[in-house]
Protein backbone atom coordinates (compact mmCIF):
# COMPACT_ATOMS: atom_id res chain seq x y z
CA UNK A 1 0.00 0.00 0.00
CA UNK A 2 2.86 2.37 0.82
CA UNK A 3 4.29 1.84 -2.64
CA UNK A 4 0.96 2.41 -4.32
CA UNK A 5 0.47 5.59 -2.31
CA UNK A 6 3.87 6.77 -3.49
CA UNK A 7 2.94 5.98 -7.10
CA UNK A 8 -0.25 7.88 -6.53
CA UNK A 9 1.58 10.88 -5.13
CA UNK A 10 3.79 10.91 -8.23
CA UNK A 11 0.71 10.85 -10.46
CA UNK A 12 -0.80 13.75 -8.58
CA UNK A 13 2.40 15.79 -8.69
CA UNK A 14 2.71 15.38 -12.42
CA UNK A 15 -0.73 16.12 -13.83
CA UNK A 16 0.40 15.16 -17.32
CA UNK A 17 0.90 11.62 -16.06
CA UNK A 18 -2.50 11.42 -14.45
CA UNK A 19 -4.25 10.67 -17.71
CA UNK A 20 -5.31 7.42 -19.30
CA UNK A 21 -2.00 6.02 -20.51
CA UNK A 22 -1.50 4.31 -23.81
CA UNK A 23 0.69 1.28 -23.38
CA UNK A 24 0.93 0.70 -27.12
CA UNK A 25 1.53 3.12 -30.00
CA UNK A 26 -1.73 2.31 -31.77
CA UNK A 27 -3.82 3.11 -28.66
CA UNK A 28 -5.22 -0.43 -28.31
CA UNK A 29 -3.66 -1.13 -24.89
CA UNK A 30 -4.72 1.32 -22.19
CA UNK A 31 -4.04 1.78 -18.50
CA UNK A 32 -6.52 3.73 -16.41
CA UNK A 33 -7.20 3.73 -12.71
CA UNK A 34 -8.81 5.16 -9.63
CA UNK A 35 -8.02 5.70 -5.97
CA UNK A 36 -9.59 6.62 -2.67
CA UNK A 37 -7.53 7.73 0.28
CA UNK A 38 -10.08 7.61 3.03
CA UNK A 39 -9.67 8.46 6.69
CA UNK A 40 -12.37 8.33 9.31
CA UNK A 41 -12.74 8.79 13.04
CA UNK A 42 -15.51 7.69 15.38
CA UNK A 43 -16.40 10.79 17.40
CA UNK A 44 -18.70 9.05 19.86
CA UNK A 45 -20.81 5.96 20.21
CA UNK A 46 -22.89 3.83 22.51
CA UNK A 47 -24.72 0.50 22.68
CA UNK A 48 -27.77 -0.59 24.65
CA UNK A 49 -28.00 2.97 26.00
CA UNK A 50 -24.52 2.91 27.50
CA UNK A 51 -21.40 4.61 26.22
CA UNK A 52 -19.13 2.39 28.31
CA UNK A 53 -16.64 0.88 25.85
CA UNK A 54 -17.55 -2.62 24.71
CA UNK A 55 -16.14 -5.28 22.44
CA UNK A 56 -17.92 -6.72 19.46
CA UNK A 57 -16.04 -9.65 17.90
CA UNK A 58 -12.50 -8.40 17.19
CA UNK A 59 -13.39 -4.68 17.48
CA UNK A 60 -13.03 -2.26 20.37
CA UNK A 61 -16.19 -0.17 20.36
CA UNK A 62 -17.54 2.55 20.13
CA UNK A 63 -16.95 1.67 16.49
CA UNK A 64 -18.51 2.00 13.08
CA UNK A 65 -18.93 -0.58 10.33
CA UNK A 66 -18.26 1.13 7.01
CA UNK A 67 -17.19 -1.62 4.61
CA UNK A 68 -19.02 -4.92 5.05
CA UNK A 69 -17.33 -6.75 2.17
CA UNK A 70 -13.88 -6.37 3.71
CA UNK A 71 -14.99 -5.93 7.32
CA UNK A 72 -13.74 -2.34 7.47
CA UNK A 73 -14.55 -0.99 10.93
CA UNK A 74 -13.40 2.27 12.53
CA UNK A 75 -12.68 2.13 16.28
CA UNK A 76 -12.97 5.22 18.47
CA UNK A 77 -9.83 4.45 20.46
CA UNK A 78 -7.71 4.38 17.28
CA UNK A 79 -8.40 8.00 16.30
CA UNK A 80 -8.23 8.88 12.61
CA UNK A 81 -7.67 5.65 10.66
CA UNK A 82 -6.65 5.62 7.01
CA UNK A 83 -6.16 1.85 6.91
CA UNK A 84 -9.73 0.61 6.50
CA UNK A 85 -10.99 1.79 3.13
CA UNK A 86 -8.07 3.38 1.24
CA UNK A 87 -7.40 1.73 -2.08
CA UNK A 88 -5.86 2.16 -5.48
CA UNK A 89 -7.00 0.31 -8.59
CA UNK A 90 -5.66 0.00 -12.09
CA UNK A 91 -7.50 -1.18 -15.14
CA UNK A 92 -5.74 -2.63 -18.16
CA UNK A 93 -7.71 -2.95 -21.36
CA UNK A 94 -6.50 -4.46 -24.59
CA UNK A 95 -8.54 -4.09 -27.78
CA UNK A 96 -7.79 -7.04 -30.04
CA UNK A 97 -10.19 -5.69 -32.64
CA UNK A 98 -12.90 -2.99 -32.64
CA UNK A 99 -15.36 -5.63 -31.42
CA UNK A 100 -13.27 -7.79 -29.07
CA UNK A 101 -11.34 -6.73 -25.95
CA UNK A 102 -9.98 -8.03 -22.67
CA UNK A 103 -10.07 -6.04 -19.43
CA UNK A 104 -8.69 -6.58 -15.97
CA UNK A 105 -8.99 -4.46 -12.84
CA UNK A 106 -6.56 -4.98 -9.99
CA UNK A 107 -7.16 -3.31 -6.65
CA UNK A 108 -4.73 -2.89 -3.78
CA UNK A 109 -6.58 -2.30 -0.51
CA UNK A 110 -5.21 -1.10 2.82
CA UNK A 111 -7.51 -3.62 4.51
CA UNK A 112 -8.21 -6.91 2.78
CA UNK A 113 -8.87 -9.85 5.10
CA UNK A 114 -10.36 -11.81 2.18
CA UNK A 115 -6.96 -12.24 0.53
CA UNK A 116 -4.53 -11.09 3.18
CA UNK A 117 -3.83 -7.60 1.82
CA UNK A 118 -2.51 -8.79 -1.52
CA UNK A 119 -3.87 -6.90 -4.53
CA UNK A 120 -6.98 -8.62 -5.84
CA UNK A 121 -8.25 -9.04 -9.34
CA UNK A 122 -11.75 -7.62 -8.95
CA UNK A 123 -12.55 -7.88 -12.65
CA UNK A 124 -11.06 -9.99 -15.49
CA UNK A 125 -13.28 -10.38 -18.51
CA UNK A 126 -13.55 -10.47 -22.26
CA UNK A 127 -16.02 -8.23 -24.09
CA UNK A 128 -17.47 -9.03 -27.48
CA UNK A 129 -19.93 -7.11 -29.63
CA UNK A 130 -21.33 -8.42 -32.94
CA UNK A 131 -20.19 -5.22 -34.70
CA UNK A 132 -18.85 -1.78 -33.85
CA UNK A 133 -21.58 0.40 -32.27
CA UNK A 134 -23.80 -2.66 -31.84
CA UNK A 135 -26.47 -2.36 -29.14
CA UNK A 136 -25.55 -5.88 -27.95
CA UNK A 137 -22.62 -6.59 -25.64
CA UNK A 138 -21.52 -9.98 -24.36
CA UNK A 139 -19.01 -10.36 -21.52
CA UNK A 140 -17.49 -13.42 -19.86
CA UNK A 141 -15.08 -13.76 -16.95
CA UNK A 142 -14.95 -12.41 -13.41
CA UNK A 143 -17.07 -9.33 -12.74
CA UNK A 144 -18.79 -7.58 -9.83
CA UNK A 145 -22.46 -8.45 -9.37
CA UNK A 146 -24.56 -5.48 -10.52
CA UNK A 147 -27.06 -5.83 -7.67
CA UNK A 148 -28.09 -2.42 -6.46
CA UNK A 149 -27.41 0.91 -8.12
CA UNK A 150 -23.85 1.38 -6.79
CA UNK A 151 -22.88 -2.30 -6.36
CA UNK A 152 -20.68 -2.69 -9.42
CA UNK A 153 -18.84 0.61 -8.85
CA UNK A 154 -18.78 0.63 -5.07
CA UNK A 155 -15.02 1.36 -5.08
CA UNK A 156 -14.98 4.04 -7.81
CA UNK A 157 -15.37 6.92 -5.37
CA UNK A 158 -14.96 9.60 -8.03
CA UNK A 159 -18.19 8.40 -9.67
CA UNK A 160 -20.55 9.22 -6.77
CA UNK A 161 -21.08 12.16 -4.40
CA UNK A 162 -20.36 10.53 -0.99
CA UNK A 163 -17.22 9.20 0.67
CA UNK A 164 -18.91 5.78 0.18
CA UNK A 165 -22.43 4.62 -0.74
CA UNK A 166 -24.56 3.99 2.39
CA UNK A 167 -23.13 0.95 4.23
CA UNK A 168 -26.68 0.25 5.49
CA UNK A 169 -27.55 -0.80 1.94
CA UNK A 170 -24.21 -1.92 0.48
CA UNK A 171 -22.35 -4.93 1.78
CA UNK A 172 -22.39 -8.61 0.95
CA UNK A 173 -20.40 -11.76 1.68
CA UNK A 174 -20.27 -12.39 -2.09
CA UNK A 175 -19.90 -9.46 -4.49
CA UNK A 176 -18.33 -10.96 -7.60
CA UNK A 177 -19.28 -13.73 -9.99
CA UNK A 178 -17.53 -15.92 -12.50
CA UNK A 179 -19.84 -16.15 -15.45
CA UNK A 180 -21.27 -14.20 -18.33
CA UNK A 181 -23.59 -11.32 -19.07
CA UNK A 182 -25.48 -10.01 -22.02
CA UNK A 183 -26.70 -6.45 -22.36
CA UNK A 184 -28.71 -4.46 -24.85
CA UNK A 185 -28.62 -0.67 -25.07
CA UNK A 186 -30.93 1.41 -27.20
CA UNK A 187 -32.49 4.78 -27.67
CA UNK A 188 -36.27 4.55 -27.36
CA UNK A 189 -37.46 5.66 -30.78
CA UNK A 190 -36.52 9.27 -31.48
CA UNK A 191 -36.96 10.27 -27.85
CA UNK A 192 -34.19 11.27 -25.46
CA UNK A 193 -34.86 8.10 -23.42
CA UNK A 194 -32.20 5.42 -23.57
CA UNK A 195 -32.60 1.98 -22.07
CA UNK A 196 -30.27 -0.82 -21.00
CA UNK A 197 -31.43 -4.36 -20.38
CA UNK A 198 -28.90 -6.77 -18.85
CA UNK A 199 -28.91 -10.38 -17.76
CA UNK A 200 -26.13 -12.24 -15.96
CA UNK A 201 -25.43 -15.76 -14.81
CA UNK A 202 -22.66 -17.56 -12.96
CA UNK A 203 -21.49 -18.35 -9.47
CA UNK A 204 -18.84 -17.61 -6.87
CA UNK A 205 -17.31 -19.20 -3.78
CA UNK A 206 -15.40 -17.27 -1.15
CA UNK A 207 -13.69 -19.41 1.47
CA UNK A 208 -13.29 -17.87 4.90
CA UNK A 209 -15.00 -14.68 3.78
CA UNK A 210 -14.58 -11.58 5.94
CA UNK A 211 -18.30 -10.83 6.17
CA UNK A 212 -19.41 -14.19 7.59
CA UNK A 213 -16.26 -15.06 9.52
CA UNK A 214 -15.24 -11.76 11.09
CA UNK A 215 -18.56 -9.98 11.48
CA UNK A 216 -20.83 -12.88 12.49
CA UNK A 217 -19.47 -16.37 13.17
CA UNK A 218 -15.83 -15.84 14.28
CA UNK A 219 -14.98 -19.38 13.11
CA UNK A 220 -13.82 -19.68 9.48
CA UNK A 221 -17.02 -19.68 7.42
CA UNK A 222 -17.38 -20.18 3.71
CA UNK A 223 -20.11 -19.00 1.38
CA UNK A 224 -21.05 -19.96 -2.13
CA UNK A 225 -23.60 -18.41 -4.48
CA UNK A 226 -24.42 -20.79 -7.31
CA UNK A 227 -26.79 -20.76 -10.27
CA UNK A 228 -26.98 -16.98 -10.17
CA UNK A 229 -29.52 -15.62 -12.61
CA UNK A 230 -30.08 -11.88 -12.63
CA UNK A 231 -31.78 -9.35 -14.82
CA UNK A 232 -31.96 -5.56 -14.76
CA UNK A 233 -33.81 -2.95 -16.78
CA UNK A 234 -32.69 0.68 -16.68
CA UNK A 235 -33.90 3.77 -18.48
CA UNK A 236 -32.68 7.34 -18.44
CA UNK A 237 -33.32 10.58 -20.29
CA UNK A 238 -30.34 12.53 -19.03
CA UNK A 239 -32.38 13.91 -16.09
CA UNK A 240 -34.18 10.92 -14.62
CA UNK A 241 -32.58 7.51 -14.26
CA UNK A 242 -34.68 4.53 -13.13
CA UNK A 243 -33.59 0.91 -12.66
CA UNK A 244 -35.16 -2.34 -11.51
CA UNK A 245 -33.22 -5.53 -10.70
CA UNK A 246 -34.10 -9.08 -9.78
CA UNK A 247 -31.64 -11.88 -9.05
CA UNK A 248 -31.96 -15.40 -7.70
CA UNK A 249 -29.32 -17.93 -6.72
CA UNK A 250 -28.63 -20.96 -4.54
CA UNK A 251 -26.85 -20.06 -1.32
CA UNK A 252 -24.60 -22.38 0.66
CA UNK A 253 -22.98 -21.36 3.93
CA UNK A 254 -20.72 -23.81 5.72
CA UNK A 255 -17.88 -24.39 8.17
CA UNK A 256 -15.26 -27.14 8.42
CA UNK A 257 -16.02 -29.85 10.97
CA UNK A 258 -13.09 -30.43 13.37
CA UNK A 259 -12.72 -34.06 12.29
CA UNK A 260 -13.19 -33.29 8.61
CA UNK A 261 -16.28 -32.79 6.50
CA UNK A 262 -18.62 -29.84 6.26
CA UNK A 263 -21.08 -28.37 8.70
CA UNK A 264 -23.81 -26.74 6.59
CA UNK A 265 -25.49 -23.67 8.06
CA UNK A 266 -27.46 -23.11 4.86
CA UNK A 267 -27.38 -25.62 2.04
CA UNK A 268 -28.27 -24.94 -1.59
CA UNK A 269 -30.99 -22.56 -0.48
CA UNK A 270 -33.02 -20.63 -3.01
CA UNK A 271 -32.50 -16.89 -2.37
CA UNK A 272 -33.79 -13.75 -4.08
CA UNK A 273 -32.50 -10.20 -4.16
CA UNK A 274 -34.42 -7.36 -5.78
CA UNK A 275 -34.26 -3.60 -5.95
CA UNK A 276 -35.59 -0.49 -7.61
CA UNK A 277 -33.81 2.84 -7.81
CA UNK A 278 -34.68 6.29 -9.11
CA UNK A 279 -32.24 9.14 -9.47
CA UNK A 280 -32.67 12.65 -10.74
CA UNK A 281 -30.06 15.12 -11.91
CA UNK A 282 -31.95 18.26 -12.91
CA UNK A 283 -30.26 21.66 -13.22
CA UNK A 284 -28.36 21.85 -9.94
CA UNK A 285 -30.50 19.37 -8.02
CA UNK A 286 -29.56 15.76 -7.32
CA UNK A 287 -31.94 13.15 -5.93
CA UNK A 288 -30.94 9.56 -5.16
CA UNK A 289 -33.44 6.96 -4.02
CA UNK A 290 -33.61 3.20 -3.80
CA UNK A 291 -35.53 0.42 -2.09
CA UNK A 292 -34.14 -3.11 -2.00
CA UNK A 293 -34.95 -6.49 -0.55
CA UNK A 294 -33.14 -9.75 0.18
CA UNK A 295 -35.12 -12.87 0.98
CA UNK A 296 -34.16 -16.38 1.94
CA UNK A 297 -37.41 -17.89 3.08
CA UNK A 298 -38.31 -21.55 3.52
CA UNK A 299 -40.99 -22.35 6.09
CA UNK A 300 -40.14 -26.08 6.06
CA UNK A 301 -36.62 -25.26 7.32
CA UNK A 302 -37.72 -22.45 9.60
CA UNK A 303 -35.82 -19.95 7.42
CA UNK A 304 -37.18 -16.41 7.31
CA UNK A 305 -34.18 -14.26 6.48
CA UNK A 306 -35.51 -11.06 5.00
CA UNK A 307 -33.55 -7.81 4.78
CA UNK A 308 -35.25 -4.58 3.72
CA UNK A 309 -33.10 -1.65 2.62
CA UNK A 310 -33.81 1.96 1.67
CA UNK A 311 -31.78 5.01 0.75
CA UNK A 312 -32.80 8.60 0.00
CA UNK A 313 -30.56 11.55 -0.70
CA UNK A 314 -30.88 15.09 -1.92
CA UNK A 315 -28.06 17.36 -3.03
CA UNK A 316 -27.44 20.68 -4.71
CA UNK A 317 -24.48 21.55 -6.86
CA UNK A 318 -22.86 24.98 -6.56
CA UNK A 319 -20.11 24.95 -9.18
CA UNK A 320 -17.38 22.70 -7.81
CA UNK A 321 -19.23 22.05 -4.53
CA UNK A 322 -21.88 19.36 -4.01
CA UNK A 323 -23.40 19.24 -0.52
CA UNK A 324 -25.84 16.42 0.16
CA UNK A 325 -28.14 15.10 2.83
CA UNK A 326 -28.79 11.35 2.75
CA UNK A 327 -30.78 8.94 4.86
CA UNK A 328 -30.55 5.15 4.81
CA UNK A 329 -31.88 2.22 6.78
CA UNK A 330 -32.02 -1.53 6.83
CA UNK A 331 -33.83 -4.08 8.94
CA UNK A 332 -34.42 -7.81 9.15
CA UNK A 333 -37.87 -9.09 10.09
CA UNK A 334 -37.26 -12.12 12.32
CA UNK A 335 -36.69 -11.56 16.05
CA UNK A 336 -34.13 -10.72 17.23
CA UNK A 337 -34.04 -8.28 14.33
CA UNK A 338 -30.94 -6.50 13.09
CA UNK A 339 -31.33 -2.96 11.82
CA UNK A 340 -29.85 0.49 11.50
CA UNK A 341 -30.85 4.04 10.54
CA UNK A 342 -28.30 6.60 9.43
CA UNK A 343 -28.27 10.29 8.50
CA UNK A 344 -25.38 11.55 6.37
CA UNK A 345 -24.19 15.08 5.61
CA UNK A 346 -21.63 15.06 2.84
CA UNK A 347 -19.72 17.61 0.79
CA UNK A 348 -17.87 16.90 -2.44
CA UNK A 349 -15.39 19.44 -3.76
CA UNK A 350 -14.11 19.02 -7.32
CA UNK A 351 -11.03 21.13 -6.70
CA UNK A 352 -8.77 19.75 -9.41
CA UNK A 353 -9.13 17.91 -12.70
CA UNK A 354 -10.15 14.29 -12.10
CA UNK A 355 -9.79 14.74 -8.32
CA UNK A 356 -12.39 15.30 -5.63
CA UNK A 357 -12.10 15.91 -1.92
CA UNK A 358 -15.00 14.73 0.21
CA UNK A 359 -15.93 15.26 3.81
CA UNK A 360 -18.83 13.52 5.49
CA UNK A 361 -20.51 13.36 8.89
CA UNK A 362 -22.70 10.36 9.72
CA UNK A 363 -25.06 9.86 12.64
CA UNK A 364 -26.03 6.22 12.87
CA UNK A 365 -28.45 4.48 15.24
CA UNK A 366 -28.34 0.75 15.85
CA UNK A 367 -31.93 -0.54 15.80
CA UNK A 368 -31.04 -4.20 16.35
CA UNK A 369 -32.85 -6.23 19.01
CA UNK A 370 -29.82 -8.35 19.85
CA UNK A 371 -29.50 -9.00 23.59
CA UNK A 372 -25.77 -8.15 23.42
CA UNK A 373 -24.12 -4.91 22.22
CA UNK A 374 -23.68 -5.08 18.43
CA UNK A 375 -21.94 -2.28 16.46
CA UNK A 376 -24.06 0.24 18.35
CA UNK A 377 -24.77 3.91 17.66
CA UNK A 378 -22.02 6.07 16.29
CA UNK A 379 -21.08 9.49 15.02
CA UNK A 380 -18.43 9.28 12.34
CA UNK A 381 -16.35 11.91 10.55
CA UNK A 382 -14.83 10.84 7.23
CA UNK A 383 -12.56 12.56 4.76
CA UNK A 384 -11.50 11.19 1.41
CA UNK A 385 -9.41 12.16 -1.58
CA UNK A 386 -10.75 10.34 -4.61
CA UNK A 387 -9.77 10.46 -8.22
CA UNK A 388 -9.28 8.77 -11.55
CA UNK A 389 -6.32 8.56 -13.89
CA UNK B 1 -16.52 60.72 -10.05
CA UNK B 2 -16.34 61.28 -13.79
CA UNK B 3 -13.29 59.08 -13.87
CA UNK B 4 -15.18 56.38 -12.01
CA UNK B 5 -18.16 56.53 -14.36
CA UNK B 6 -15.85 56.41 -17.36
CA UNK B 7 -14.08 53.36 -15.90
CA UNK B 8 -17.40 51.67 -15.17
CA UNK B 9 -18.68 52.31 -18.69
CA UNK B 10 -15.45 50.95 -20.11
CA UNK B 11 -15.59 47.84 -17.91
CA UNK B 12 -19.19 47.14 -18.89
CA UNK B 13 -18.41 47.72 -22.55
CA UNK B 14 -15.47 45.35 -22.35
CA UNK B 15 -17.47 42.69 -20.56
CA UNK B 16 -20.25 42.90 -23.14
CA UNK B 17 -17.65 42.27 -25.82
CA UNK B 18 -16.11 39.30 -24.08
CA UNK B 19 -19.43 37.80 -22.94
CA UNK B 20 -20.21 35.65 -26.00
CA UNK B 21 -17.19 33.46 -25.27
CA UNK B 22 -17.84 31.25 -28.20
CA UNK B 23 -19.45 31.55 -31.58
CA UNK B 24 -22.52 29.48 -32.36
CA UNK B 25 -21.80 25.77 -32.27
CA UNK B 26 -23.43 23.01 -34.28
CA UNK B 27 -23.85 19.26 -33.87
CA UNK B 28 -22.74 17.42 -36.97
CA UNK B 29 -22.89 13.89 -38.40
CA UNK B 30 -21.78 12.11 -41.55
CA UNK B 31 -23.83 13.35 -44.58
CA UNK B 32 -24.63 9.72 -45.45
CA UNK B 33 -26.52 9.30 -42.18
CA UNK B 34 -30.32 9.44 -42.64
CA UNK B 35 -31.00 11.53 -39.54
CA UNK B 36 -32.20 15.08 -40.28
CA UNK B 37 -32.30 16.71 -36.84
CA UNK B 38 -32.00 15.88 -33.18
CA UNK B 39 -32.78 17.52 -29.85
CA UNK B 40 -30.03 18.61 -27.45
CA UNK B 41 -31.03 16.00 -24.88
CA UNK B 42 -30.97 13.28 -27.52
CA UNK B 43 -27.45 14.33 -28.57
CA UNK B 44 -26.41 14.45 -24.91
CA UNK B 45 -27.22 10.74 -24.54
CA UNK B 46 -24.41 9.81 -26.97
CA UNK B 47 -21.87 11.96 -25.15
CA UNK B 48 -22.90 10.60 -21.73
CA UNK B 49 -22.88 6.91 -22.69
CA UNK B 50 -26.66 6.48 -22.56
CA UNK B 51 -26.95 5.22 -26.12
CA UNK B 52 -24.52 3.73 -28.62
CA UNK B 53 -26.51 4.52 -31.76
CA UNK B 54 -23.89 7.17 -32.62
CA UNK B 55 -20.16 7.23 -31.85
CA UNK B 56 -19.39 10.53 -30.08
CA UNK B 57 -16.21 12.45 -30.92
CA UNK B 58 -14.89 14.88 -28.30
CA UNK B 59 -13.07 18.17 -28.68
CA UNK B 60 -9.84 18.66 -26.71
CA UNK B 61 -10.11 18.54 -22.92
CA UNK B 62 -10.40 22.04 -21.48
CA UNK B 63 -11.05 23.73 -24.87
CA UNK B 64 -13.60 26.60 -24.82
CA UNK B 65 -15.87 24.85 -27.34
CA UNK B 66 -16.00 21.73 -25.15
CA UNK B 67 -16.92 23.76 -22.06
CA UNK B 68 -19.61 25.53 -24.10
CA UNK B 69 -21.01 22.20 -25.32
CA UNK B 70 -21.04 20.77 -21.77
CA UNK B 71 -22.86 23.83 -20.47
CA UNK B 72 -25.44 24.21 -23.23
CA UNK B 73 -26.05 20.68 -24.47
CA UNK B 74 -25.04 18.30 -21.68
CA UNK B 75 -26.00 20.88 -19.00
CA UNK B 76 -23.23 19.53 -16.77
CA UNK B 77 -19.89 20.60 -15.35
CA UNK B 78 -16.78 18.73 -16.62
CA UNK B 79 -16.31 16.75 -13.34
CA UNK B 80 -19.93 15.50 -13.57
CA UNK B 81 -19.29 14.23 -17.08
CA UNK B 82 -16.02 12.62 -15.95
CA UNK B 83 -17.86 10.94 -13.06
CA UNK B 84 -20.45 9.47 -15.44
CA UNK B 85 -17.71 8.08 -17.70
CA UNK B 86 -15.73 6.75 -14.72
CA UNK B 87 -18.72 4.59 -13.83
CA UNK B 88 -19.07 3.33 -17.41
CA UNK B 89 -15.37 2.66 -17.97
CA UNK B 90 -14.67 0.89 -14.66
CA UNK B 91 -17.75 -1.35 -14.90
CA UNK B 92 -16.99 -2.35 -18.49
CA UNK B 93 -20.10 -0.75 -19.95
CA UNK B 94 -18.46 1.25 -22.70
CA UNK B 95 -15.59 3.26 -24.10
CA UNK B 96 -15.23 7.00 -23.49
CA UNK B 97 -15.34 9.22 -26.59
CA UNK B 98 -12.10 9.64 -28.48
CA UNK B 99 -10.61 13.14 -28.26
CA UNK B 100 -9.58 15.27 -31.23
CA UNK B 101 -7.45 18.41 -31.12
CA UNK B 102 -9.32 20.54 -33.66
CA UNK B 103 -12.63 20.83 -35.49
CA UNK B 104 -10.75 19.93 -38.70
CA UNK B 105 -9.77 16.58 -37.13
CA UNK B 106 -13.37 16.03 -35.98
CA UNK B 107 -14.64 16.60 -39.53
CA UNK B 108 -12.05 14.19 -40.89
CA UNK B 109 -13.11 11.49 -38.39
CA UNK B 110 -16.78 12.06 -39.23
CA UNK B 111 -16.03 11.58 -42.94
CA UNK B 112 -14.51 8.20 -42.06
CA UNK B 113 -17.36 6.89 -39.88
CA UNK B 114 -20.99 7.00 -40.95
CA UNK B 115 -22.10 6.61 -37.28
CA UNK B 116 -19.94 9.40 -35.86
CA UNK B 117 -21.33 12.49 -34.15
CA UNK B 118 -19.41 15.60 -33.17
CA UNK B 119 -19.73 19.31 -32.50
CA UNK B 120 -17.83 22.15 -34.16
CA UNK B 121 -18.09 25.94 -34.61
CA UNK B 122 -20.77 26.93 -37.11
CA UNK B 123 -18.08 28.73 -39.11
CA UNK B 124 -16.23 25.42 -39.59
CA UNK B 125 -19.17 23.72 -41.35
CA UNK B 126 -18.57 22.54 -44.93
CA UNK B 127 -19.85 19.83 -47.30
CA UNK B 128 -18.07 17.05 -45.41
CA UNK B 129 -20.57 17.16 -42.52
CA UNK B 130 -24.33 17.46 -42.00
CA UNK B 131 -25.70 19.79 -39.30
CA UNK B 132 -28.41 18.13 -37.16
CA UNK B 133 -28.69 20.81 -34.46
CA UNK B 134 -27.60 24.41 -33.94
CA UNK B 135 -26.86 25.74 -30.49
CA UNK B 136 -27.00 29.54 -30.37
Amino acid sequence: MKKSLLALAICLLYPTLSQASDLSDDGTFKLTGFYSITGAKVLSGSALNSSTPWTYQQWQCPCSMQAWEYAGVYEKNKGFQFNQESLVGVQLKKDFSPTFSATTQIISRANNPNTGSRPTIDWAYATWTPEQDSPWTFQAGKMRIPLYYYSDYLYIGYAYPWVRPAPDVYGWPIYAYNGANLSYRAQLGKSEWATTVSAWTGGYTQKNDAYDTLIYYTTPTHESWKKILGVSVAANNGIVDVRAMYMRYKDTLWQDKPGGGNLYLVNDQSTQIMGVSANMDYKNWLIKAEVDRYQQVDASKGLNNVYKYALFGVGYQFGAWTPMYTYSQYTTINEPTEGRKTHYLSLRWDFHKDTALKIQYDISKDKSHYPYPFFGDSKLLSISLQGIF
Amino acid sequence: MKQLIRTMVMVSALSSITLPVYAELVIVVNPQNDIKSMSNSQAAQYFLGGSVQFTPLEQASGSPIRLEFYKKVLEKEPPQVQAIWARIVFTGKGKPPKEYKTSEEIKKAIRENVNAIGYIEKSAVDDSVKVVASIP
